[in-house]
C-alpha cells in the first residue's frame, strides 16, 4: 500500500459522530425553521398591541359619551327650566 | 429610582392639574357613593377617542362636532343611597375656587322644591371663554364638571336632551 492508497482510506474510513449528535440532529428537526417561531412572535406582538389599542379607544369613547350625556343632561336642565321662565 | 419615580409622578400630576382649571378634591366621596362616574380626559385622549366615534351614529357624530374645540373634560358625578351622602361643605370648596375674574357664574338653578341646585360658570381669558364648570346637586346626586376649551353650550344642552331627556321646543325668533 503506497502512500496514496493509505490517504484515501485513512480519509474514507468510518467515523462515528461525537457523543450526543444523534440527539442534536433530532431535536433540530422538531423544533422546525427559526424565522417561522419569530414571525409568530412578532404577529402575536402586533395583534395583541392593535387588540389593546382597540379596546383602549373603545373604552375612552365610552368615557367621552357619558361625561357628554352627564355635562349635556344638566345644561339641559338648566335651559328646560330657562325656556320655562320666559314664557 | 425613588427620586425618578417621585419626579415623574409628579410631573404627571402637574400636567393634570395643569390641563383641570380647579381642583375637585371630592375622591373621599366614592367610599360613600353607591354609584359614582370619574372622567378626566386630556386633549389627547380626546383625540384618540375621536378616532373611535363613528359618524353613521348620530349621537356619536355630534359628540365627535362637539369636541373639536374642547381640550379636556373632567367629571365627578357621585350617587348615593340615601340623602345626606355629601355635605354642603364638599360642593363650597369646588364653589370657592371659582373666583372673579377669570370665572363669572352664568346661571344658577333652583328646581324641585329647591332640592336640585346647577350652577354653570364660565372662565374668560382675554375676553375668550376658555372653560365651563358645572356643579350640580340633588339630595342624592353630587356632580362636578370642567370642561376645558371653547365649548358650545347649547349644541351640548341639545345633544343632553337628546341622550334622554326631552328636547326643547325651538325658542320662537325674534322679530
Amino acid at each position: 500500500m503506497d502512500w496514496l492508497e493509505q490517504e484515501l482510506a485513512d480519509a474514507l474510513a468510518r467515523k462515528e459522530p461525537a457523543a450526543g449528535f444523534d440527539g442534536r440532529v433530532r431535536a433540530r428537526l422538531h423544533r422546525g425553521p427559526r424565522w417561522l417561531a419569530a414571525a409568530a412572535a412578532v404577529l402575536v406582538v402586533v395583534g395583541g398591541g392593535e387588540a389593546w389599542r382597540q379596546y383602549r379607544g373603545e373604552l375612552a369613547k365610552e368615557q367621552v359619551m357619558t361625561a357628554m350625556r352627564i355635562a349635556g343632561s344638566k345644561l339641559n336642565r338648566v335651559q328646560v327650566q330657562l325656556k320655562g321662565t320666559e314664557q | 429610582m425613588r427620586p425618578v419615580r417621585t419626579f415623574a409622578l409628579g410631573t404627571a400630576l402637574a400636567a393634570t392639574l395643569w390641563a383641570q382649571q380647579f381642583q375637585f378634591n371630592l375622591d373621599y366621596l366614592s367610599s360613600k357613593a353607591s354609584n359614582s362616574f370619574d372622567v378626566s380626559l386630556n386633549t389627547s385622549m380626546l383625540q384618540f377617542a375621536a378616532r373611535f366615534l363613528d359618524t353613521k351614529d348620530p349621537d356619536e357624530a355630534k359628540v365627535k362636532k362637539l369636541i373639536v374645540g374642547i381640550e379636556g373634560i373632567y367629571i365627578k358625578s357621585f350617587e348615593f343611597k340615601n340623602p345626606g351622602g355629601y355635605a354642603p361643605a364638599d360642593l363650597e370648596k369646588v364653589r370657592t375656587q371659582l373666583k372673579a375674574p377669570e370665572w363669572s357664574r352664568i346661571v344658577g338653578m333652583k328646581s324641585g322644591g329647591e332640592s336640585e341646585n346647577i350652577e354653570v360658570w364660565a372662565r374668560n381669558e382675554k375676553g375668550k371663554v376658555t372653560g365651563v364648570a358645572i356643579l350640580a346637586s340633588e339630595p342624592r346626586q353630587l356632580t362636578v364638571a370642567n370642561l376645558v376649551g371653547n365649548i358650545d353650550l347649547e349644541s351640548l344642552a341639545d345633544l343632553g336632551g337628546h341622550f334622554g331627556l326631552p328636547n326643547l321646543p325651538k325658542a320662537p325668533k325674534k322679530k
